[in-house]
């Protein structure tokens, strides 16, 4: 098996509902919020960022940013600082994995990472009593003290690699491998796929003359794409922090 | 040899440096982070078979089709039906983790009465004890169920009156149910024929009607293309999700959609925009400009564009009358991509009444939303799954949750065809929920139970031979064989759909332009969400991102 998979968001298409990030924590069992958490402290692999021009009235615009772990492909930064190996890229998928058994909770992932994609887990994973029944049996739960992100829901490759097995197939079937946030997406905003595959819709997304990619200027190849016709909402991309300040977070 | 204090710190130093050079202190190490992760009281998930299932929400009107993985008898994992004719696959953000709120905190175990546990022998002796007394009103919060003819049955025997509470979008049609005389839940939207949208504040994009109907069509049609084949309009005070989405956004001031609504009037008959001779609107356009922000020109411009790309319906947030008669005045109503009437194939629903008795009793079914509280005297009998707090009078009896009950569900509010499901329990309810119908059931065994009323909905549809079950594939009604076998798929998880709507049929005139109502801000699906409670990891959406600010009197 040899992929390089990835998304490409259509920043047009999203609205904002907020279903991607409820699918991607249900998914992989990402605990509610304790009473203490915040935006800051808070465990979301998927995260929607709510981003105006600056204007008011009625030039005043929004666009909806979900940002997930951008799965770098050169010099990834969290994996070149990890001292535990917990990081790793994954040759065959191109997938950056995170090994909550291996990491320690040092955090320089999470100051290396240029997109803030990395979460702590501050606190005992907690469900209301009985809730646990509700977990998903194919994603284990975390401990707290490790970093969290993003694996492009690799439980779900799993399954598709095994059925791939069980029916005598090197290659999985696409259909079989699609993240929870793709799948939740109301409006098709997300598209999920492998971008060295040329026949792959994704591909031609993120070719298209409206993709880009946050923070491209790093050289860091992220495989996450967004997609965008509108001129103000690609030129955030390339903001650096101060420019960042400047533009206003709702 | 004498043992120096400068031995030992060399020999020290050296057993160090070896330390270092060995695996056991990196070895060690890994451990005590691998160790870490398995404390005894990091929750477990539940091991078992694992098996999916395909049945319908039941905790709005919207009655989406979801896919519900199965552990070990619970529900682990919901997502959205991909061939659903209606939904397509699209699920509102709560419904992702539906399958927590059974375990919800507030879920309710027990009765209570006037804050106090009570027993379900105490609830049945005092509910016939004022059921002798006077009248009866029970109150539904979702019509055109099974356990509605039950309810309804229930309230017809005692004499009593049976009402229903309409949700936003429902009384965005009120209107015109009160013009033609066609009752409002035989109205809908026929969208997807319509060209141009005009929302008046309807929260479109974000929860309006069914989650998925508007979002995937907006998708397919509108997203992102400069002049799209579905231009959606909105008008709103506010930057919303759908305002910020939309072909064009009109921001106006608040509560003025009414006065707008007049104003489009005047220029659509002035510049004789409209085949139709409707009643002029006392306002100037001066008038309408000065209240609602707008220059004149805008509104002509608007009332331009409302026209140019057709069929056009607008589409109202609440029932303001001023709104819809806009409808009327565009031929939007009885015509494609405008206001439709369903067929109704199910004849034997219950209709609500609109005198509302003094009663002794009034029963509350567990669909009806936790925030209405009837202005009353008479002893209230709510049933609930969630505790929404605030209830100290009254009885508050444990309804089923989520996919506990079994019971049927019935065209969503503004769809433009009939539909026709079945959703089933597959988690077993506690022993001490009842529903409202098996309350009343234990009181009066002469009424229908709710697997017979759909056992004989699914015979009248079967002989009616119309519209398409849509199950992996869409199948003709007319392929089955009998009405068994039609139920039998309608169990499996599959939706019958009708076919589309007859031209005509509601005849709306308007002898003068209508006084405007008050106008509400439109729900999304949080506000349309039944239970007082959401998930818990609606978290997500309200504390630990700044994507939405948490709804007043809901708690994850």
């Amino acid at each position: 098996m040899s992929a390089r998979y990835g998304m490409v968001i259509d920043l047009d298409r999203c609205t904002g509902c907020g279903s991607c990030m409820m699918a991607c924590a249900a998914e992989n069992n990402v605990p509610p919020a304790p009473p203490k958490a915040t935006t800051r402290t808070g465990l979301t692999p998927m995260l929607v960022h709510k981003v105006s021009n600056g204007a008011e009235g009625a030039a005043k615009r929004e666009v909806f940013i979900p940002v997930t772990c951008m799965h770098c492909a050169n010099e990834t930064p969290c994996v070149s600082v990890c001292p535990q190996q917990a990081v790793e890229v994954d040759k065959a998928t191109g997938i950056v994995m995170q090994m909550p058994q291996r990491c320690l909770g040092c955090r320089y992932c999470m100051v290396a990472c240029p997109y803030h994609a990395r979460y702590f887990n501050w606190w005992d994973p907690a469900w209301p009593a009985g809730m646990e029944k509700s977990l998903n049996p194919g994603v284990a739960v975390r401990m707290r003290g490790v970093v969290e992100k993003c694996n492009l829901c690799h439980a779900r490759l799993h399954s598709a690699m095994e059925k791939a097995t069980a029916a005598g197939k090197k290659e999985i079937d696409p259909a079989d491998y699609i993240p929870a946030c793709m799948e939740a997406c109301p409006t098709g905003a997300i598209l999920f796929g492998n971008l060295a595959d040329k026949d792959d819709a994704v591909y031609s997304a993120a070719h298209s003359p409206d993709a880009f990619r946050l923070l491209a200027r790093l050289g860091t190849e992220p495989k996450v794409y967004y997609k965008s016709e509108q001129a103000w909402v690609k030129a955030l991309a390339e903001r650096d922090s101060d420019h960042a300040k400047e533009s206003k977070h709702v | 040899m004498k043992f120096s204090r400068r031995d030992l710190l060399i020999g020290s130093a050296g057993a160090t440096a070896g330390l270092l050079l060995t695996p056991v202190p990196w070895k060690l190490l890994g451990d005590v982070s691998i160790w870490t992760q398995n404390w005894p009281w990091i929750p477990q998930p539940a091991r078992g078979p694992v098996e999916t299932k395909q049945t319908f929400c039941t905790l709005c009107a919207g009655g989406c089709g979801i896919r519900v993985r199965m552990a070990a008898g619970y529900a682990v994992g919901i997502s959205g039906v991909r061939n659903h004719p209606i939904t397509k696959g699209a699920l509102c953000p709560l419904g992702f983790a539906a399958q927590q709120l059974n375990w919800h905190p507030q879920r309710l175990r027990e009765v209570r009465h006037g804050g106090r546990a009570g027993s379900w022998a105490e609830a049945q002796a005092a509910f016939e004890k004022a059921c002798g007394e006077g009248p009866v009103a029970v109150i539904d919060g979702r019509s055109g169920r099974a356990a509605s003819t039950v309810l309804e049955a229930f309230a017809r025997k005692r004499s009593g009156s049976y009402h229903v509470v309409l949700s936003a979008e429902s009384e965005a049609l009120a209107p015109y149910a009160e013009w033609s005389g066609v009752p409002v839940t035989a109205l809908g939207y026929d969208l997807e024929n319509a060209r141009t949208i005009v929302s008046f504040g309807a929260p479109l994009l974000d929860g309006w009607g069914t989650p998925g109907r508007f979002t995937r069509l907006w998708s397919e049609r509108a997203a992102g293309a400069s002049d799209p084949q579905l231009r959606l309009i909105q008008i709103e005070s506010s930057l919303s999700r759908t305002a910020g989405r939309a072909w064009q956004w009109v921001p106006i001031r608040e509560g003025s959609e009414g006065k707008l609504a007049a104003g489009l009037a005047r220029v659509l008959l002035e510049e004789h925009l409209v085949s139709s001779h409707g009643p002029m609107p006392q306002l100037s356009l001066a008038e309408v400009a000065a209240q609602t922000g707008l220059t004149s020109e805008a509104i002509r411009d608007l009332a331009r564009k409302m026209v140019e790309n057709r069929p056009v319906v607008v589409i109202a947030a609440d029932g303001n009358p001023a709104v819809a008669a806009l409808n009327v005045l565009l031929g939007a109503v009885a015509a494609p991509g405008g206001i439709v009437q369903r067929r109704e194939h199910l004849q034997a629903q219950a209709r609500p009444q609109a005198t509302f008795v003094s009663p002794r009793a009034v029963l509350l079914d567990s669909t009806v939303p936790w925030e209405f509280a009837p202005q009353t005297d008479a002893e209230v009998f709510r049933f609930a799954a969630w505790d929404g707090g605030g209830n100290k009078t009254g009885w508050l009896l444990p309804a089923p949750g989520f996919l506990e009950e079994f019971t049927d569900v019935p065209t969503a509010p503004t769809s433009a065809v009939d539909t026709y499901a079945v959703a089933l329990s597959l988690v077993t309810p506690s022993p001490e929920v009842k529903s409202a119908t098996q309350f009343l059931l234990e009181i009066d065994p002469s009424l229908p139970a709710v697997e017979k009323v759909i056992h004989l909905r699914c015979e009248e549809l079967f002989r009616a031979r119309q519209g398409m079950v849509y199950a992996e594939q869409p199948i003709a009604i007319t392929t089955f064989a009998s009405a068994e076998k039609f139920e039998e798929q309608l169990r499996k998880g599959a939706v019958w759909v009708d076919g589309p709507p007859r031209p005509g049929g509601v005849r709306c005139e308007l002898k003068e332009w209508p006084a405007e109502k008050v106008v509400s801000h439109g729900t999304n699906w949080a506000a349309a969400w039944a239970p007082p409670v959401f998930p818990a990891l609606a978290t997500k959406l309200y504390q630990e991102s700044n994507l939405r600010e948490a709804p007043a009197g809901r708690q994850a």
